[in-house]
């Protein structure tokens, strides 16, 4: 299996060898083999000594395309890397932007302060569509193109979480 | 005559209620929390001795809402209230509702909150006091022709701003009179559309500038003390993130003097209990006085860190009129420390505010480091209240052992489901010009911190790249056996080694 770890470009060659009896398995990382004693083995939890360091690691998201791995607390994205991968997510973001690509999503969670944008009103890319608060700051949620608000989908005191859509711009 | 003290009501929440409560214990005082709809899970309610409800999320309805929290008072017969920092502490209104109602506010009186709270009236006060604050116009600048007079006699470049303004709104740079002129119009005008009136004055513009306060403390018999100083220059759009004491620039005699200016501010607004006098020093080795922050601060444990006093304790001992018990001589700084803000602001996405629940944390221990936090593993940073999580404070016997502790307790410290500024401080840690001493207001920007910290990130992702591919394969593993397909020796329930320990 191949991966892609963090913005590196560069693929990993990975793979199970065996394993070696009680809790060690013997993995195989770019042709080099590393072995692995097993401490803790849960369905998106493990902990385990890789070589002689010990690591604790959750898998935090995992989808066909990519995993989010939180590494002795650091949180690292892994692309699961193959050509199959490759024309699968080029098709399925193809498909996602054509039906996303209207909607404002809000990056943080927030309490909507003013709906500064109302529909019909024309705004340019950057323009602050709604102003949210978030631990005594207040941010724009800002237009992601050039267009005319159809829809707005929260109003004055609503909630939002991370990723909810805020407004549509056509 | 000392009055005792027998309960406090602690009208805050998060972690400064924490350390309140936590110094009520330690003198046998009954500590009292008050909490909101978004607090029923919080830290602080857990471990107060009693705990009241005073309503809704929202601060002004909860937190701030002076007529229920000293009705509780009231109800509950709590004797006193400690007020934290931020929310009630300086409101001066709040502290003379208290006085009125025979609650003791362990803090300043109403009068010195008043003026301290009012930056134009504290600048006059101190100058009679003959403490030297930023060179600029003495209070409102009528016209134009004024400040043009001003800022020929402080000297160029100046900076314009309004008396409405904060948070670095309002302000404008002139290096000359032409731009003065130019800029005074500018500003006059935003003020009046924003506020309806223009209200300017002028400051000098200092370059490259270190923000450095001092401890005070002061009793009701008028015994003022400083408690040395704190250099707080490390800011992100004037918050602080990184404090330190001792301040690499200030020597022994500059302490003595400093301090002693710092004691004379307190003692002309007839200052009570904890506070700090906050200066700006310029390259040149000047200090300004820039206001009074009448409350306990965030970074109060660095000072206790280097005094061995504990501040809280010595604010509820002024406020039962108990005498300070050291001379300023007694006084010694013993070694060093550095507190790292931990807020839950993502550092890689312009901090903007992390919030949620945190399935699991791990706080940092060992030799040195004190945590101060209201985190614990299955509680909630909520967005109402401020983002601050944590402060990680390590004491070394020298700048470099402090140094190299935070750094221990940085690696150490991971909180999961929200983001936090621990990879930025990770970053200054080992950052050539922190470790020089080399600090100005203005750090993060001149030195280019952000960008360093997105390349350690990325050296630190590659070094853990093979154990987190070990870790999907594990994973992947795990999915197809549908459990674990590797053979485990159960662990004993009882070790021999423990047992040993415990019959010692």
């Amino acid at each position: 299996m191949e991966f892609i770890v963090g913005d590196t470009n560069e693929a990993i060659n990975a793979e199970i060898v065996h394993s070696l009896g009680k809790d060690s398995i013997l993995i195989k990382i770019n042709g080099k083999e590393h072995s692995i004693k097993l401490l803790k083995s849960a369905r998106d939890e493990f902990e385990f000594i890789l070589d002689n360091s010990f690591h604790h690691a959750k898998i935090l998201r995992s989808t066909t395309a990519e995993l989010v791995v939180l590494i002795d607390g650091q949180s690292l994205q892994v692309k699961r890397h193959s050509k199959l991968t490759e024309v699968l997510e080029k098709s399925l973001s193809l498909g996602k932007v054509a039906v996303s690509q209207n909607n404002l999503t809000s990056q943080i969670p927030g309490r909507v302060v003013s709906v500064v944008a109302n529909i019909g009103t024309s705004v340019k890319k950057g323009d602050s569509v709604v102003i949210l608060e978030s631990m005594k700051m207040q941010l724009g949620v800002k237009a992601h193109k050039d267009g005319t608000i159809k829809e707005m989908k929260v109003q004055q005191g609503s909630t939002v979480a991370r990723n909810d859509i805020i407004a549509t711009i056509e | 005559m000392v009055k005792k003290i027998n309960s406090i009501l602690i009208s805050n929440r998060g972690e400064i209620a924490l350390r309140v409560i936590r110094a009520c214990k330690e003198i046998g005082i009954k500590s009292i929390a008050v909490y909101s709809d978004e607090d029923v899970r919080s830290i602080h309610v857990k471990k107060a001795d009693e705990a009241y409800h005073i309503g809704p999320a929202a601060a002004s309805e909860s937190y701030l809402a002076m007529d229920k929290i000293i009705d509780t008072a009231n109800r509950v017969g709590a004797e006193a209230i400690h007020p934290g920092y931020g929310f009630l502490s300086e409101n001066e209104s709040f502290a003379e509702a208290c006085e009125k109602k025979g609650i003791i506010f362990i803090g300043p009186n109403s009068e010195a909150l008043e003026i301290t709270g009012d930056k134009m009236k504290c600048k006059a006060v101190m100058k009679k006091a003959k403490v030297p604050s930023v060179p600029g116009s003495d209070g409102i600048i009528d016209d134009v022709e004024e400040a043009a007079d001003v800022a020929h006699t402080i000297g160029y470049p100046v900076l314009l701003k309004s008396a409405f303004g904060g948070g670095g709104r309002g302000i404008r740079l002139a290096n000359n009179e032409k731009e003065l002129r130019k800029e005074f119009e500018m500003v006059s005008t935003e003020s009046k559309a924003a506020f309806g009136k223009s209200a300017l004055f002028i400051e000098k513009y200092l370059d490259r500038i270190r923000h450095i306060e001092f401890q005070l403390i002061r009793d009701s018999f008028g015994n003022t003390r400083h408690l040395f100083e704190r250099e707080c220059s490390i800011q992100r759009r004037h918050q602080k993130l990184i404090e330190m004491s001792p301040s690499p620039v200030v020597d022994q005699k500059t302490r003595n003097n400093v301090g002693e200016i710092a004691k004379r501010a307190a003692d002309a607004v007839e200052y009570l209990n904890a506070g700090t006098a906050e200066f700006l020093r310029d390259h040149e080795g000047n200090f300004y006085f820039i206001e009074i922050n009448s409350r306990l601060q965030v970074e109060h444990p660095v000072t206790e860190l280097v005094t061995g006093v504990d501040l809280v304790k010595m604010q509820i001992a002024i406020a039962q009129d108990e005498e300070i018990p050291f001379k300023q001589d007694e006084l010694k700084m013993h070694g060093c420390a550095i507190e790292c803000r931990i807020n839950a602001e993502d550092p890689f996405y312009e901090f903007s505010p992390s919030v949620g629940a945190v399935p699991d944390c791990s706080i940092p221990y060992g030799p040195g480091i004190r945590v101060d936090t209201y985190l614990y593993p299955g509680c909630t940073v909520s967005g109402y209240y401020d983002s601050l999580v944590a402060k990680l404070i390590a004491w070394g016997s020298d700048f470099e052992e402090a140094r190299k502790r935070t750094r221990n307790g940085l690696y150490e410290f991971t909180i999961e489901g929200i983001n936090t500024t621990i990879p930025l401080y990770k970053t200054i840690v080992d950052e050539e010009n922190f470790i020089k001493g080399e600090l100005s207001t203005d750090y993060i920007d001149r030195f280019n911190l952000m960008d360093k910290m997105h390349e350690l990130t990325k050296k630190q992702a590659s070094m853990k790249s093979s154990a987190a591919i070990a870790a999907i394969l594990l994973q992947l593993e795990f999915a197809k056996t549908g459990g674990p397909s590797f053979q485990f020796h159960k662990a004993k329930p009882y070790s021999n080694w423990k047992r040993s320990q415990v019959n010692r």
